[in-house]
């Protein structure tokens, strides 16, 4: 039998039983519509947050007190060490491969203006820190080295911050309260969006103000670097780490109290997470993929039971066992072939609906992503699913003699 | 054209064997119209399957066109059976849901040679030949059982096959649509193609020219009749 006249029969096998092909494909149609929506989330979260993290710029190199254990730094673990001092930022701002240096130090209080009272992150930081981490202002400017130098009490608010504050008043040479203190809004940031990297809910002071008054200590949480743009990423965190060891007297690697990350490592890690998690989403998504198989698989079985006397027929008539093994075998894989594409519209769908809904609710500027790799992947796997289910019914159906299937009753 | 020499067919169902065929050994020429007569068992659909390569026998040798089946695989028994056999079973065997012309066009598509072009021309000419042009996009199972069974005829001749089996034809008909079959099928031998008939009804066997009669599976008798021109009136008595 030729492909085309194949293809026809198989075609007309299924059009004869329109309604059992649609609910036999649905398994198929959800599982692959699983699988696209997951994979699409996957990669507009991981875009999401490398763009998030790009937008702080390229040549950040962030280092943190403290050796790594098991791969997380010892200071988000809620472990104090004290070894990041001024000694350091002095040395780091020497070194011809550093761009500049942002000492940073965090904390947590309440902000108050007027009757709106809300819990917030502060971070205090020298001036440095606006074009390291390409921080722009809706409102205001930031705040200038010399503020830092005479303690002034001025503070930076994030965009949602300021709104939850002020509502719809600018802000901008208006005072806060925050730790009994007054603070004096200079300046209120663009919005970079929600997430773990969002600006948007903290409040900057400058450094010594955070440093010293608020939380009354000599060291520094983090130092936040930006590389010199004629210098290698990687060449400038090996020089800050020798910069660190020499300064902290560390001859022995393994005895680092610090910790050296450049943004590509961040977005690595971070890629390892959602690439993890997007796989262990599509692996559940592709339960329902083989369940939808069985049901093909199953369907099928009937159908050959059910078509005996077709087959019989067709056998009586010349067709071969392979003719009959391959007209099933088609009809197998058009049904999850089409499923496979009925399920990816449905799944673009969702994604497409995705993209408006999600920053509507969440606040995230949602990126939308459809790979062609999930496309490539629901078809092939969809495809290889009619091959693998509607195998064995197909073989069943070859294998029967012509004159027992036609006197099937 | 076919050469049975000392047939057998035995049958083992739970260890018990039935011998439904045994020392049958005739010759059919080309272009004969045989029927195969016997009460219900004495094995005539048994030897038709045989004959038409459906099933193989248990002993003996059969010589289709001077060459032994036994030297031939499955794949080429089938096709052989689709360029040079046609068949009309008792039930008809279509597919209800495809049209007539699909039914017809059915044994075609399993022969490489024939081009698509081609194939509609086929098709046209052998439903046009049973008298159904007209219903040649209409669903099978829409039609009347005597249009059916010439809707098997045509798929029977499309193929322009040398010997055509009949396994009871009019057995689910009235007799006029009975008699409009027998018809075809006459016309059919006069044009040059063997009928190879298997019924149990005398006189649809009387349209045949020769009358081999099976009793417990052997041949009873084997004779050849006068062929007379029969009508319609004659099939009703």
């Amino acid at each position: 039998m030729r492909f085309r006249d194949s293809m026809r029969t198989a075609v007309a096998g299924l059009r004869h039983a329109k309604v059992r092909s649609f609910l036999t494909m649905l398994g198929i149609v959800i599982g692959i519509a699983s699988v696209i929506l997951i994979m699409s989330i996957g990669s507009s979260a991981q875009k999401y947050i490398v763009g998030q993290v790009e937008s702080f710029g390229s040549n950040l190199i962030s280092v943190q007190p403290g050796a790594p254990i098991n791969g997380t730094p010892a200071s988000v673990q809620g472990i104090i060490i004290k070894t990041l001092t001024d000694r350091d930022v002095e040395a780091l701002r020497n070194e011809p491969s550093v761009l500049s240096v942002a000492p940073m130090v965090r904390g947590q209080a309440r902000i108050i203006f007027e009757n709106h009272d809300t819990s917030v992150v502060w971070q205090a930081s020298s001036a440095d820190i606006f074009n390291i981490i390409n921080l722009e202002f809706a409102n205001g400017y930031p705040f200038s080295e010399s503020d830092v130098k005479s303690y002034n009490h001025v503070v930076i608010l994030g965009s949602k911050l300021a709104s939850d504050l002020f509502e719809d008043r600018n802000p901008v040479g208006k005072y806060v309260r925050l730790k009994d203190m007054n603070f004096r809004v200079v300046g209120v940031l663009k919005s970079k969006g929600a997430g773990i990297f969002s600006m948007d809910q903290v409040a900057i002071l400058p450094l010594t103000v955070g440093q010293k008054q608020l939380l009354g200590i000599d060291y520094y949480q983090e130092l936040a670097i930006q590389a010199a743009d004629t210098y290698d990423v990687s060449f400038t965190k090996g020089r800050i780490t020798s910069v660190l060891r020499a300064n902290h007297r560390i001859t022995n690697p393994s005895k680092d109290d610090f910790e050296v990350r450049s943004q590509e490592e961040a977005l690595k890690l971070l890629g390892n997470i959602t690439s993890v998690l997007t796989i262990f989403l599509s692996a559940i998504a592709a339960i329902s993929l083989v369940v939808g198989g069985i049901g093909i698989m199953n369907i099928m079985l009937v159908s050959v039971i059910e078509r005996t006397r077709e087959i019989g027929l067709r056998k009586a008539l010349g067709a071969t066992s392979s003719d009959i093994l391959q007209q099933f075998l088609w009809e197998a894989i058009l049904l999850t072939f089409v499923g496979g594409v009925a399920g990816i519209a449905i799944g673009a769908f969702f994604v497409a609906l995705l993209y408006f809904i999600m920053p509507l609710f969440l606040s995230v500027g949602w990126v939308f992503s459809l790979p062609i790799s999930a496309i490539l992947l629901a078809v092939g796997v969809s495809t290889l699913t009619g091959v693998v289910f509607g195998l064995y019914p197909a073989r069943q159906a070859s294998k029967k003699s012509p004159i027992e299937a036609l006197r099937y009753e | 054209m076919i050469s049975a020499f000392n047939l057998e067919k035995t049958y083992y169902d739970d260890g018990v064997e039935t011998q439904a065929l045994r020392n049958i050994t005739f010759e059919i020429k080309e272009g004969e119209f045989v029927a195969i007569m016997g009460p219900s068992g004495s094995g005539k659909s048994t030897l038709l399957h045989i004959l038409s390569f459906m099933d193989r026998q248990s002993g003996g040798s059969y010589a289709f066109s001077g060459e032994d089946i036994n030297d031939f695989s499955d794949a080429d028994l089938a096709h052989i059976r689709n360029s040079e056999m046609g068949f009309v079973f008792q039930s008809f065997n279509l597919l209800s849901r495809s049209t007539v012309y699909e039914n017809v066009e059915m044994p075609l598509l399993y022969n490489h040679s024939i081009l698509r072009g081609k194939r509609k021309e086929m098709v046209e000419r052998a439903v046009f030949a049973v008298g159904l042009p007209e219903k040649l996009y209409v669903e099978a199972g829409k039609l009347s059982g005597g249009q059916k069974q010439r809707v098997a005829i045509a798929r029977a001749l499309v193929n322009n096959p040398n010997v055509i089996f009949a396994d009871e034809p009019t057995g689910n008909l009235d007799s006029h649509s009975g008699a409009q079959v027998m018809e075809i099928l006459e016309q059919l031998n006069q044009s040059g193609h063997t009928i190879i008939l298997v019924t149990h009804e005398t006189y649809t066997a009387e349209f045949a020219d020769r009358i081999i009669k099976l009793l417990d599976g052997e041949i009873d008798s084997d004779i050849r009749v006068e062929r007379k021109r029969r009508t319609k009136e004659d099939f009703f008595k």
